[in-house]
């Protein structure tokens, strides 16, 4: 097979990675925020709760959730599954793990600013909500930009879990190839685009984190 | 102590019976689940087939298309009953969860009878599939005893692996080691390598492996075969209704020599060899 074509099966696959990469942030990242929330409520038993969601999201393998939350309706529930739920589950198992391990980051990170800066703000009549978006949430996001970039980095790599599921994201199309052809070629090729993606996004996050750079 | 830890095992039971009610109300909400029973028949004219795409010459991927000679058997049974063939890759290791829960309406990718008679509604057998074993051709290895104490490969879970287990466990356990790898390709990269003396495998996967690689000079196939084997369509267990549309289909394609002509378009691959007489 010629270099351009394989390339441009890859692409097809690399574009479902893509979605998969992009939906999985756009969930994830304010769901771990609630859980976060969830996680250092006063209120015990939400507390607990929350606990136990990320012990099992954290302690369990992906590839089970994926499995767990695709065929689980089916299993449970009796429910028919239909081709389009495939993607769907891929969405919500992804989005549920990856929100377990950015609540920690966000929990890390708000834990770090002192508490005179909540008395602080009291002192001047902010309310407790502004305190957290004005005051607090800007210096946790300049926190916590490396340890989420490393977690985005792995989410790239992991897109390639979703085929136990049956979704062919990029890494399966490359493997489906690399057996027709029998020839690892499109294997190296398929790292060679992780490897670019993964730059990618590193170079998006350091923008970002300069960006952030206030302080010096 | 033990108080605290009954407790938090209520919390785990909890949480998972909230996970998965959440994602079955989302599932319902999503309007995927119509009704509450698994389809056994394909009534709405879409017949889905299940295949491991890493599998050629029965089903694996070319350009942008999914082709082998299973689907191409399984595009003509569509077209004779007017049905729309989805053509699903899916996990090898997640096929029976896949045929259970209806996903998929059956399993047709070059998929073993033998051993497993009872787990799945059968069609009649349409290929006669032969385990061998692929050695290098300039090895010194010529016949099933000359493997003693050599490095085997064969795929996780396939037929050679239980044949190697099962039935032919003694010819197994002279190996010197029975190595187990994700996809044949892997088993002749390591073949070509030397990182394994031979390679246990289906005759059509060995041919089709050895030509695809213009490496008629470089492999060649013991003449003693592991074991023997049936291939046929699965069904989910129950589903004969289905079973019984296909089977009548395929035997009207096997009567008018349709079979046969496609099988011919895989030459290469040693298939036309291995089809069941009829």
């Amino acid at each position: 097979m010629m270099l351009g074509s394989m390339v441009s099966l890859l692409m097809e696959g690399m574009i479902t990675s893509i979605e998969i990469f992009l939906l999985t942030l756009l969930f994830s990242l304010p769901l771990g925020l609630l859980i976060a929330f969830g996680r250092m409520s006063k209120f015990t038993p939400l507390r607990l709760i929350m606990k136990v969601y990320i012990s099992i999201m954290r302690g369990t393998p992906l590839m089970l959730q994926l499995i767990v939350v695709f065929f689980g309706p089916y299993y449970i529930f009796g429910t028919t599954l239909s081709p389009d739920y495939r993607f769907i589950a891929v969405i919500i198992a992804f989005s549920m793990n990856y929100a377990a391990y950015f609540a920690e980051i966000y929990r890390g990170g708000i834990e770090a600013i002192p508490k005179g800066q909540y008395e602080a703000a009291q002192v001047l009549g902010y309310s407790k909500i502004q305190t957290f978006f004005i005051i607090i949430l800007p210096q946790v996001f300049r926190i916590i930009i490396p340890s989420v970039t490393n977690e985005v980095i792995t989410l790239v790599k992991d897109t390639s879990l979703s085929f136990v599921i049956a979704i062919p994201e990029m890494f399966t199309v490359a493997k489906q190839i690399a057996a027709a052809e029998s020839s690892i070629a499109a294997l190296i090729v398929a790292g060679v685009f992780y490897y670019v993606f993964n730059v990618l996004v590193a170079f998006v996050m350091a923008r970002l984190e300069k960006r952030y750079d206030y302080l010096n | 102590m033990n108080k605290k830890i009954g407790f938090i095992l209520a919390l785990v039971v909890i949480a998972f019976l909230v996970m998965g009610t959440a994602s079955a109300g989302l599932f319902d909400f999503l309007g995927g689940g119509s009704n509450n029973s698994a389809r056994v028949n394909n009534d709405n004219n879409t017949f889905i087939v299940g295949f491991d795409a890493e599998f050629p010459p029965y089903g694996y991927k070319n350009g942008s298309e999914y082709v082998g000679f299973d689907l191409d058997l399984a595009q003509e049974v569509c077209k004779r009953n007017n049905w729309t063939l989805v053509k699903q890759p899916i996990d090898w290791d997640a096929k029976d969860a896949e045929l259970n829960s209806g996903s998929i309406d059956c399993i047709w990718n070059g998929f073993t009878i033998n051993g497993r008679e009872k787990s799945y509604t059968w069609s009649e057998p349409y290929i006669d599939n032969k385990q061998v074993v692929v050695v290098k051709a300039d090895s010194n290895i010529k016949s099933l005893s000359d493997l003693k104490g050599k490095i085997v490969e064969t795929q996780k879970d396939s037929s050679a692996l239980h044949a190697l287990q099962g039935d032919n466990k003694t010819l197994g356990e002279s190996f010197g080691k029975l190595q187990e790898v994700a996809d044949y390709n892997t088993g002749f990269m390591d073949l070509e390598s030397g990182a394994c003396d031979a390679v246990a495998i289906d005759i059509g996967v060995a041919e089709h492996n050895i030509h695809s690689r213009n490496s008629t000079t470089k492999f060649v196939i013991l003449n003693d075969t592991i074991s023997s084997e049936k291939y046929g369509v699965g069904f989910k267990l129950g589903n004969t209704q289905l079973r019984d549309q296909v089977q009548k289909t395929l035997d009207e394609m096997f009567a008018d020599g349709t079979v046969a002509k496609i099988a011919a378009n895989y030459t290469n691959d040693g298939v036309p060899g291995s089809l069941v007489r009829k």
